[in-house]
């Protein structure tokens, strides 16, 4: 007795996980108007605390405090791999509209440096929300007080520019300012903020690129100042100085902070997004974040994330190759 | 007497019941962050961050700073008890530490952490309120040449470590030096030994190295040696009602090595990148090569525990002088705690201190605070702490190896990092079976890369001119030290050995 309750009772949990599994299985079968009508996993491809971390929970307590996604968002850190193993997860999840993840720098570098199954394109495009774009720097102390100045000392004697990393856009994007602006320099990895900081302050450096978020207490108190912004549009701590493009040197790169799809997701999941998307950057919460971080606003949506992401990878992929950093 | 002024200012705030707890609840979950093998404060801060978001920052960062020097005090535990490091800066502790503890004098060492912690963490405070600008001078004449300087001289201490068997300290030391080549080329962004792996990419990893190399490997002699076999009792004979205080002989042998931890620690912990880890190993080997008892060390000498001891915790605070005075993280820890403030809206940098100072110097007085709770915490907890080593072995060894396990695993959810972690503990049986030195390797590990990155950064600064490290003041500075310390040295190595005849 006590064992056919038993069976009965494994029977029925197996019926009932199963047809809980149904929509699960066939995400694309789900009737169109429905969606969504499921729990959303969110993936974090980074580890608490980082800058992808922030971002995500943002946009989350956005969706959560507005009830604009109606069911229930549950946050995943999957860390590992600059991203390779969150990514690589969502990638895993083809053609499901229940799972989502965001974007960083390491979106486009990590597929060029290890052997990944995806790309950046091959993911559904949402949308572009903010992009960090680096500042040019010098120690507060450098004869060299603005931008033209420093090309023009640049060509006289190449200076020797310190950022973060080598397979980077800390990396491409002196390189391509270089290129564009006709000089030579030596450029000088770090691995780690505080050291790559110092060593301009130390003036062991010439200049150096960073976020303007990390080096934002330095160039209030003038121990370092700004010389020319990577961006589109300087965030407003840094409006007295020119972008790259104002002097003639758009470089269109820089490190997308966006929100993707798995690769396949269906149109109208891809278009509830967008709509939802356009709803988020609107909220206060939002710009407060996009202030405090000093992101660059810069919106993108859909198929134009796409062809962004496309442009940024080429870009990199052609300096890094001729750098030998990537084959 | 301004900075009494601002001290007591930090005091007004720091004292606050609300903050008094929040420093309470920091201490007690730093102490578990450090006993956990593998898990150490920069993974549980980055874990807890996303509780702090609705939090008052004074509050929030007292709480965060206590988590990051209260797992200096806890990770020294299991140190002395299991051989098993809680986190990276305590790896020295397990030189002397657990020797101690197979002697019976687990209670002693225990009590001598606790109090070279407070008085490393206490004297990093200290040396904060009094001297944060200086020190903050220090730091901002710190460049690639300077950096490699440095690292020369844990190099030059090296040799200290590697011991009477040279040949096979020199073999331990370049395998850590050939682990440390593993991961991205730094300046070409080249893979080296990855073989397609993303996991390797960032390098191979410290903390499973050394519980491997240490914990594991200990583990596994002791199976070897048949201790497993043993009945009911632990591996070590302990009786606290005899042995708990550290004796009067303990506190003169180990006088020096408190000032010298403290002072030499809080210098290192000042210099972006170095770190707890590095000032705790090179600490060890300056207070091996200047006592008069070197062979005593790594056999139980109580100078040998308390030396690292202090510099791991006077680090922490020296780490904090960049954070509070210029906004630059000088570690991984330090890092997650400039995110919170970045997070929270402060604007870390030089004006940090002059715009909050009642945020600035509540956290300087709350780590006044902080130390002398840990230490009460750390005195009470040891009799709780020791009744581990009564647990019979059978019973304990694979619980230590569930917890290290875990504990690698949960840092950066890395599979091949556990994988890692039982091969380091197959070699660490081998070099103990044989007489290697696992400390020259994990010393090697830590030093190499840094080695390698800040002399290729100083080399392609200068042009491929080895001028550069003469040229600058505070780069020759060193050097002039480290020669120093050479000649003293093998002076006074001469002078001992014409004395033996």
């Amino acid at each position: 007795m006590h064992l056919k309750n038993t069976i009965g009772k494994a029977v029925w949990a197996c019926a009932l996980v199963g047809a809980m599994a149904i929509p699960t299985l066939s995400p694309g079968l789900a009737k169109a108007d429905s969606y969504p009508s499921e729990r959303l996993n969110w993936t974090i491809a980074f580890g608490p605390g980082g800058g992808n971390d922030i971002m995500s929970r943002t946009i989350i307590s956005i969706l959560e405090k507005y009830k604009l996604y109606p069911g229930e968002i549950v946050a995943q850190n999957r860390p590992g791999g600059s991203g390779a193993v969150g990514w690589g997860f969502v990638h895993n999840q083809k053609g499901n509209p229940y799972h989502i993840t965001s974007t960083s720098g390491s979106y486009i570098t990590t597929p060029l440096k290890a052997k990944t199954p995806w790309s950046p394109t091959t993911f559904t495009p949402v949308a572009l929300l903010a992009a960090d774009d680096l500042v040019l720097l010098v120690n507060g102390k450098s004869k060299i007080t603005s931008f033209d100045q420093f090309i023009k000392e640049a060509k006289a004697k190449p200076p020797a520019i310190g950022g973060m990393g080598a397979v980077n856009v800390d990396f491409i994007v002196p390189t391509l300012l270089a290129e564009k602006a006709g000089y030579k320099f030596e450029y000088v990895s770090f691995n780690k903020q505080g050291e790559l900081t110092t060593a301009l302050l130390s003036d062991a450096l010439d200049a150096m690129v960073a976020n303007p978020g990390e080096v934002a207490g330095l160039l209030e108190s003038g121990d370092l100042r700004a010389l020319a912004f990577s961006g589109k549009k300087a965030p407003e701590s840094l409006k007295d100085i020119p972008t790259f493009g104002d002097k003639g040197y758009e470089l269109g790169i820089s490190m997308p902070r966006g929100v993707v799809l798995p690769p396949e997701a269906p149109k109208e999941a891809q278009e509830w997004w967008i709509a939802t998307m356009k709803k988020v950057v609107e909220k206060p919460e939002w710009a407060a974040y996009v202030k405090k971080h000093e992101l660059t606003e810069t919106v993108l949506w859909g198929e134009d994330f796409r062809k962004f992401l496309a442009h940024s990878q080429e870009q990199f992929a052609r300096v890094l190759k001729a750098k030998g950093a990537i084959k | 007497m301004e900075i009494f002024d601002q001290l007591l200012l930090g005091f007004s705030v720091a004292i606050s019941p609300i903050n008094i707890v929040y420093l309470m609840l920091g201490s007690l979950i730093g102490m578990v962050v450090g006993i956990i093998p593998g898990f150490g404060p920069a993974a549980g801060l980055s874990i807890l961050l996303p509780l702090t978001f609705g939090m008052d920052p004074t509050g929030a960062i007292i709480m965060l700073a206590a988590i990051y020097y209260g797992a200096m005090y806890g990770g020294t535990i299991t140190s002395i008890l299991l051989n098993t490091p809680g986190e990276s800066a305590v790896v020295a502790s397990t030189f002397d530490g657990y020797p101690l503890a197979q002697q019976g004098r687990a209670g002693p060492a225990l009590v001598m952490q606790a109090a070279a912690s407070f008085v490393g963490g206490t004297v990093g405070v200290i040396l904060i309120s009094v001297l944060a600008a200086v020190f903050a001078q220090v730091t901002r004449g710190f460049g690639p040449p300077e950096f490699f300087m440095l690292v020369l001289m844990g190099i030059v201490t090296l040799i200290v470590l590697i011991g009477d068997n040279w040949r096979f300290g020199a073999i331990s030391a370049l395998i850590g030096f050939a682990l440390g080549t593993v991961g991205v080329d730094l300046e070409t962004g080249m893979q080296r030994f990855t073989f397609g792996s993303a996991e390797l990419i960032g390098g191979i990893a410290f903390i499973p190295i050394a519980i491997g190399l240490f914990g594991l490997g200990e583990l596994f002699y002791a199976f070897y040696q048949g201790l497993h076999r043993g009945g009911s009792g632990g591996i070590i004979q302990y009786q606290s009602e005899k042995h708990f205080w550290p004796s009067m002989r303990d506190w003169i042998e180990s006088r020096m090595a408190f000032v010298r931890g403290s002072i030499l620690g809080f210098c290192i912990g000042v210099v972006p990148g170095a770190g707890a880890t590095v000032a705790s190993l090179m600490s060890y080997s300056i207070e091996k090569s200047s006592s008069k008892t070197p062979e005593k060390f790594g056999k139980g000498a109580m100078p040998g525990l308390v030396a690292p001891e202090c510099a791991n915790n006077a680090a922490s605070a020296g780490s904090m002088v960049p954070l509070l005075t210029l906004g630059i993280p000088g570690s991984a820890s330090t890092a997650v705690l400039l995110a919170a403030l970045l997070m929270w809206g402060l604007k870390p940098g030089p004006l940090l201190m002059e715009q909050n100072p009642e945020f600035a110097w509540a956290l300087v007085a709350s780590m006044y605070l902080g130390n002398m709770a840990l230490l009460a915490i750390n005195i009470f907890a040891i009799p709780l702490f020791v009744t581990l080593l009564k647990v019979p072995y059978r019973v304990l060894a694979p619980a230590v190896i569930l917890v290290c396990t875990m504990g690698t695993f949960s840092v950066h959810g890395s599979i091949i990092e556990v994988w890692l972690m039982f091969a380091a503990g197959g070699v660490g049986f081998f070099m103990k079976l044989y007489g290697f030195s696992p400390a020259a390797t994990v010393l090697a590990l830590v030093l190499g890369p840094l080695a390698e990155e800040t002399l290729r950064q100083t080399l392609i600064i200068s042009r491929g001119s080895p001028m550069i490290f003469v040229e600058r003041g505070m780069s020759l500075g060193i050097l002039i030290f480290t020669i120093g310390v050479i000649a003293f040295g093998y002076f006074m190595n001469r002078s001992r050995r014409l004395a033996k005849g």
